[in-house]
């Protein structure tokens, strides 16, 4: 029972994790129709922005901005210079996942000469650790959650009550629409990367700093569960994403205990298959790409 | 483990017109007639991208600082030796056509080095069809008794590191009593391979022992480590490879601050290894509770100096090159590389279905030979037309008839600067003891 209850507060941290990541991810999708297989390779490369900054005694708390703004601007210049010109080409949903996919491995290989391939951590990699009851956490982790829940609200906030979230909405409803009405959709749309590229270089430098230790080769393995949490909420839905974070990382980390580590991502990803063969649209997409956020 | 598993070489393809040449050779003749023109080329099969991109540049390193060796001293017969990589990004999938990819556009192929567990299932036979020698670094247990005799192990199966672990826990000296041992291995098939010689080793011994499987490459291990934790072991047998330094960490961070005794596979005196862990641990932590099992290098003599002189020169190619000059690994496979050189002359020939037999003879030696550490002594005592037995960098090589050498384990641990620091060596009769204990 204590391992239950201990791996439900790890659930909790891994949570925390996935929901920066896959609501970034969920809200490139829903708003630009663009599923960006990319991502993973930007959370590392921030993270390596971070550990740079790291390196150079700037604490990881401020290099995490470091690594947000660095993932917010390559995100802004990929979409620009890559996947747009190929979008105006007409090119379809399809060949743009596979476009993605190339960039995701031009990342890689041109980051590998760079970093290296030696795995690397962050200077204030160990914290207290704080014990609640059968619960131990650090006070990292626990820094993650708040930051987690702050910026989870923060993104509700922009959505719900800002001018750009209301937009952003309609460009994700309508694109053509919303520009007949006035709205600046490509201006829209350069915020959108912007802002979810902050959001992927802040999950990043989380997933790292959580990891203890990473490497050139941890993209993959951040992209399939922010992926994996994305699909389950709901594609293009930011709150889907953050319920496909809350069940993926608490499934994980709790049938680890109940059964054995060996099945931790069988069962995670077996109860996405089953989300997506009883609800095939995700949990939260009923009313199409980020119409529950309104 | 699942560096350190395969090596081969990959000889040319065959030319038959060769053989009336070699037909006289036993002896070499370095004229370049049976030998052919052109650079040769060994090619560095392995991932260089991938979860195991770490994995790849202890070989290349290997390629870099024994191409010196030979082309320095007139090449093989005339031909300079060159080496390419072929990323399989430790991926079968992508192994198998890189595989075919290099012996399609490379005739000059004299031997592949390389091939890691991730992808030696998959590229061995494709290899060993193409008629060139390899030497794979993988201890998978199907390569034991493996029929591919174009195929050359240099490095233990896995099951030998196993009893190495397990020879800590009886032999090793200065450490208390560890009654009860956790086994972290990755949860794939290769992985697992330590796990069974180790369990029935250490029950034989009377130790409790229970296996805590992991999945590589995954960012934490914290209910994993929880679970392990709650089984209060004594030590932990390890080798997690690109995951070890997150798990160790979260070992530390979840037993408040206190790091348990670990020992580690062969694999695991690695440079990257050594950077993975320590950044998560601290030095002094891995200084204090690391244990390794290794084979008995000397890290000295002839053939280790030139192997080392060579490895530093390579920084000009490859920077990063002179941190192998304490991996296993690279000293095998640049020793392969000498020894599939001198096999070439010794038979004055190209086609590797003619020089890859004497790879054998080479490495073993035959009665009255000639021991020589470097490819210039061995190419001066075939010259004057001696038999020779190669002993190089990594020391001296047995193969059985499987292309499997073997040769005794030592205990070690690490230095500060990431050094192999010997503690002491085990004795034929207790790896015996250890081999009985383990019985597979």
């Amino acid at each position: 029972m204590s391992l239950l209850i201990a791996a439900f507060g790890f659930g909790l941290v891994s949570m925390a994790v996935i929901a920066l990541a896959a609501v970034g991810f969920t809200m490139q999708f829903g708003i630009t129709n663009m599923i960006n297989l990319a991502y993973g390779e930007v959370m590392i490369a921030s993270a390596f922005v971070a550990y740079y900054l790291n390196q150079a005694r700037v604490s990881v708390w401020i290099a995490m901005l470091g690594g947000a703004a660095f993932g917010a601007v390559f995100s802004f210049l990929i979409n620009r210079f890559v996947y747009t010109p190929f979008q105006r080409k007409g090119t379809a949903l399809l060949g743009m996942v596979i476009v993605s996919l190339a960039v995701s491995l031009m990342i890689a290989n041109a980051m590998l000469p760079i970093v290296g391939y030696f795995s690397v951590a962050y200077r204030e990699r160990f914290s207290h650790l704080l014990r609640f009851g059968d619960i131990a956490l650090t006070v990292n982790q626990i820094v993650i959650i708040v930051l987690a829940v702050v910026v989870m609200l923060a993104i509700h906030a922009l959505l719900r009550y800002t001018r750009l979230g209301k937009a952003m909405r309609a460009t994700a409803a309508n694109p053509m629409l919303a520009r007949n009405c006035g709205i600046p959709t490509n201006r829209v749309i350069d915020a959108v990367w912007l802002i979810t590229g902050a959001l992927c270089g802040l999950a990043g430098v989380v997933a790292a700093l959580d990891s203890d230790s990473f490497t050139i080769a941890s993209g993959a393995a951040f992209l399939i569960t922010a992926l994996a949490a994305a699909v389950l909420g709901g594609a293009g839905q930011p709150y889907g994403a953050m319920i496909g974070a809350v069940i993926i990382g608490l499934v994980t980390e709790l049938s680890a205990a109940v059964w054995s580590p060996d099945y931790k991502q069988v069962v995670a990803f077996a109860i996405l298959v089953l989300v997506m063969v009883l609800r095939p649209q995700g949990l939260l997409a009923k009313r199409g790409a980020l119409a529950a956020a309104g | 483990m699942r560096e350190g598993r395969l090596r081969r070489f990959l000889a040319l393809p065959a030319s038959a017109m060769v053989l009336a040449l070699t037909a006289c050779g036993t002896s070499g003749g370095s004229t370049g007639g049976g030998l052919g023109s052109g650079d040769l080329l060994v090619g560095v099969l392995a991932p260089f991208s991938g979860a195991d991109a770490n994995l790849g540049p202890a070989y290349y390193a290997a390629c870099l600082a024994a191409a010196p060796a030979i082309n320095n001293n007139g090449g093989v017969g005339g031909r300079h030796v060159t080496c390419q990589k072929f990323d399989t990004r430790g991926e079968p999938a992508d192994a198998a056509p890189a595989a075919n990819q290099m012996i399609a556009s490379n005739s000059n192929l004299m031997a592949v080095v390389g091939c890691t567990s991730d992808e030696a299932s998959a590229v061995a036979p494709i290899v060993d069809k193409a008629h060139i020698p390899m030497f794979c670094m993988t201890g998978q247990s199907e390569f034991n008794k493996t029929k591919l005799p174009y195929f050359h192990r240099l490095v233990p199966a896995d099951i030998y590191d196993a009893y190495g672990m397990v020879g800590w826990v009886q032999y090793g000296p200065n450490h208390p009593a560890w009654n009860k041992v956790a086994l972290v291995f990755g949860d794939d098939i290769g992985s697992q391979s330590f796990v069974q010689p180790a369990t029935n080793a250490l029950q034989h011994f009377g130790k409790t022992v229970k296996n805590f499987p992991i999945h590589l490459g995954a960012s934490s291990f914290r209910t994993e480590v929880q679970s392990m934790l709650a089984f209060k072991p004594d030590v932990i047998f390890t080798e997690a490879l690109g995951s070890a330094g997150t798990y160790l960490g979260e070992v530390k961070e979840l037993n408040s601050g206190q790091t348990i005794p670990f020992i580690g596979t062969s694999a695991t005196i690695d440079p990257a290894w050594f950077k993975d862990v320590t950044g998560t641990i601290g030095v002094n932590d891995v200084v204090q509770y690391y244990r390794g099992v290794d084979l008995g290098y000397t890290f000295s003599g002839k053939a280790y100096d030139e192997f080392k002189a060579n490895l530093q020169a390579a920084a000009s190619t490859f920077a990063d090159a002179p941190k192998y000059g304490q991996r296993g690994s690279t000293l095998h496979l640049y020793d392969g590389i000498i020894m599939t050189g001198l096999a070439m002359v010794a038979t004055n020939s190209k086609d590797p279905t003619v020089y890859n037999p004497k790879i054998k003879d080479i490495a073993n030696g035959t009665s009255g030979a000639t021991v020589v550490h470097t490819y210039k002594e061995g190419l001066d005592a075939l010259n004057a037309g001696k038999s020779i037995k190669y002993v190089g960098a990594a020391g001296e090589n047995n193969f059985d008839q499987y292309n499997n050498s073997q040769s005794g384990y030592i205990l070690v641990k690490y230095d500060a600067q990431g050094g192999e620091v010997q503690v002491i060596g085990l004795t034929p009769e207790q790896t015996k003891k250890l081999s009985d204990a383990g019985g597979i």
